[in-house]
């Protein structure tokens, strides 16, 4: 009997049981949602879950981003913060971001030091990827060596020492154990260089005149290879050195002139560049007859020369634009959609890149980034596809093995590659014909000092 | 302190924020409601004195509600605006440039790309989380020597580059206005008495004398009303913050305009 059952359970219940019934029913299912919320099982009520957010690993990025130097260096910014990008997009370390700090050093020395602090201090970063010019980079090994700041040496014991990732080519005659070099040194960039045009497939020049601007990369620089030369029972038929942002180049072409060098060794940095291969094509407009060998015009900074003075010159690097593997259009192309269709790849960009590469395979074998493990990691010789071909630490120099290129300056302010090394060049940053005595070892006790080689 | 619920997607919040404003209200009709009938059904005209105070309490507490949502909705939209008129200075800014000599014009173009990715990639997640970017001014400093570096050579330059600093000038104006924005939001205090008003306005509805289901829809409707107009005031509180913020859409499209130039 329906009907009587239905009338019993009527007088039993209240007419309103069902909707009570439905809106306890919502009760139960809010609370499921709000006590889902919390629960870190919860697959049903991820939509209500505040978003996680990984911890973050500071990465300091010292460059400067305004003053001289500022647009030189806004390269190197933007390969690094494209590496730390690259990274955190990969997905390999899901547990963990990478932060990038950036700091602008003015193209100060005294602000590097201070921003160098600051990264330290504040922001306590293990590891500073930075510098440009060499007084700027010694400023900061000696902040991260030698801390001065009120802070650390009142409040926090002085034990942490980051690391400082240098990118650029640069004279050599330094290591340091938390500094390591990804720019080539002499011996893999400019010896390499002088030993093609000494020999046959370079012409046989014998007679090579020295130019630079007048600070220390040059000045070493040439040290050595004038100590090379040496070596070989050859000298330099001349040198000069004119100041940084030097225009008139009249007196030192004259001295070129009167000297009758068949290769000139350019040294020149920043801008005084343009004025100077303006000047020299005006006295040599040809190339075949007196060619330019520079160690500092790279492909950004032939977007500010025109291109008749510089095309049929020369430059050595390890790294160039046009290297035609699938890696480098790889990061060409990574490069051009990150920052601009118009922008080129050079050999410290190549290298600023590399560099935090390098660093994240040793944050990945070593899980984590404390500089003394990171360290303990390259000192095991990691090796990186990097763009410009293998490269790989070296743990007794903290410095980096690499191939060495000469390119040929093109009309389109590229580089036609005119000579390859075999294999990488393993770095020294003592050679013994010019700093004798002088030996660097960091897995053996470190860097052993001779006597103070005679620059001027 | 409740900057968490910004992280949480509009309708999920929505849900969240009205569900416990009817949960708060039922689950009080049903614990205060035996407690109050033992005081107060001793009057017979206890429902009329209750509606009356009730639709007193509630034109006072409309207004405040009304008043901040609108107000609310106002800073949003002039932020907005603030946005929108940054963005189409910039975009002045990068033409005035493109018509410079080499080689400041790629100089200028690439300072101001790297600004602009910048904003985008950088400052706007930044904002979103209720932080000042910090970095944007070193490029803005940077793109500013370049600018003042220039020494025009022609009448033509001449007015080009007056032009340019002009727009410059304004574009920082307009730039600052967007990062004091970053912090601008209803103050704690305002938030405070906004939520002690609701709770007073639900305990009124837990006073009146009537059937439980009669007394369980209208306690519900009205704490629904209550907490969707919460809601609405808290996502456009904060203009750069949540699912309804301010979009970066504006300078994403300087970007791509730039990555051409």
């Amino acid at each position: 009997m329906p009907t009587a059952v239905n009338h019993a359970q009527a007088n039993r219940y209240p007419k309103h049981y069902s909707s009570l019934r439905l809106m306890a029913c919502l009760i139960v299912c809010y609370l499921s949602c709000v006590v889902g919320c919390g629960s870190d099982e919860s697959k049903y009520f991820d939509w209500l879950t505040p978003r996680k957010v990984p911890p973050k690993i500071k990465l300091g990025i010292l460059h400067s981003q305004t003053g001289t130097m500022g647009m030189s260096e806004m390269s190197l910014r933007h390969a690094e913060i494209l590496a730390i990008e690259e990274i955190n997009a990969s997905g390999e370390f899901p547990d963990v971001e990478f932060e990038s700090v950036v700091k602008d050093g003015r193209s100060r020395q005294d602000l590097f030091r201070r921003r160098a602090r600051d990264l330290i201090d504040r922001e306590n970063v293990d590891v500073i990827f930075g510098c440009w010019t060499s007084s700027d980079r010694k400023a900061v090994i000696d902040e991260i060596q030698n801390p001065t700041s009120i802070y650390v040496l009142g409040n926090k014991a002085a034990s942490k020492q980051p690391l400082l990732f240098y990118p650029l080519q640069y004279e050599g005659a330094e290591s340091h154990r938390n500094v390591f070099y990804f720019g080539s040194t002499p011996n893999q960039q400019i010896l390499p260089a002088i030993d093609y045009f000494l020999d046959e497939q370079g012409g046989n020049k014998k007679r090579i005149f020295l130019l630079g601007s007048d600070y220390l990369y040059p000045k070493t620089a040439n040290y050595i290879v004038k100590k090379y030369l040496q070596l070989k029972g050859l000298e330099a038929v001349g040198e000069a050195y004119v100041p940084l942002g030097h225009r008139d180049f009249a007196a030192t072409l004259d001295a070129i002139r009167a000297a009758k060098p068949d290769l000139l060794l350019n040294t020149i940095n920043g801008d005084s560049n343009i004025h100077f291969f303006n000047a020299f094509k005006a006295s040599f407009p040809d190339p075949n007859t007196l060619p330019i060998l520079s160690t500092s015009v790279g492909e950004d900074e032939l977007r500010r020369l025109p291109p008749d003075v510089a095309q049929g010159h020369y430059a050595a690097w390890s790294y160039f634009q046009s290297i035609d593997t699938p890696a480098n259009r790889q990061f060409v192309s990574k490069v051009k959609k990150a920052f601009g269709y118009d922008r080129v790849t050079d050999d410290p960009m190549e290298a600023a890149y590399l560099q935090v590469h390098l660093w994240k395979e040793a944050y990945r074998r070593a899980k984590s980034s404390e500089p003394d493990k990171i360290r303990a990691e390259l000192e095991k010789g990691i090796e990186f596809d990097a763009p410009s071909g293998k490269v790989k630490v070296d743990p007794k120099t903290h410095h980096l093995y690499k191939r060495f290129r000469l390119g040929k300056i093109r009309p389109d302010r590229q580089f036609d590659l005119v000579y390859e090394s075999k294999d990488w060049i393993a770095p020294d940053p003592f050679p013994s014909f010019a700093f004798p005595g002088w030996t660097c070892d960091w897995t053996r006790g470190g860097l052993q000092k001779g006597p103070p080689p005679a620059i001027d | 302190m409740f900057y968490w619920i910004y992280d949480i997607p509009s309708a999920s919040l929505a849900v969240l924020i009205t569900g416990a404003f009817v949960l708060f209200s039922w689950l009080g009709t049903f614990l205060v409601r035996p407690v109050l009938r033992t005081f107060l059904r001793k009057r017979s005209d206890i429902n009329d004195l209750i509606g009356y105070m009730l639709s007193c309490f509630g034109v006072f507490y409309g207004l405040l509600l009304g008043l901040l949502a609108v107000a609310a909705y106002q800073n949003f939209s002039s932020v907005e605006t603030i946005v929108s008129k940054e963005a189409s200075t910039l975009s002045a800014l990068v033409r005035d440039v493109s018509a410079y000599p080499e080689p400041e014009r790629t100089n200028m173009i690439w300072t101001l790309r790297d600004y602009t990715r910048y904003v985008v990639k950088y400052a706007w997640p930044a904002q979103k989380k209720g932080l000042v970017p910090e970095e944007g001014n070193i490029r803005m400093v940077a793109f500013h020597e370049q600018l003042i570096e220039f020494e025009p050579k022609t009448p033509g330059q001449q007015i080009l580059h007056a032009e340019a600093l002009r727009q410059f000038n304004n574009y920082l104006e307009a730039r600052r206005l967007r990062l004091f924005s970053v912090t601008t939001s209803i103050p704690a205090v305002m938030w405070t008495v906004v939520l002690i008003g609701a709770l007073m306005n639900i305990a009124l509805v837990w006073m009146f004398d009537m059937k439980i289901l009669n007394h369980l829809y209208l306690g519900g409707f009205l704490a629904a009303f209550m907490g969707l107009m919460i809601f609405l005031i808290a996502s456009l509180d904060n203009p750069f913050r949540g699912e309804l913020s301010i979009s970066s859409q504006p300078f994403e499209d300087i970007l791509t305009q730039l990555m051409e130039e």
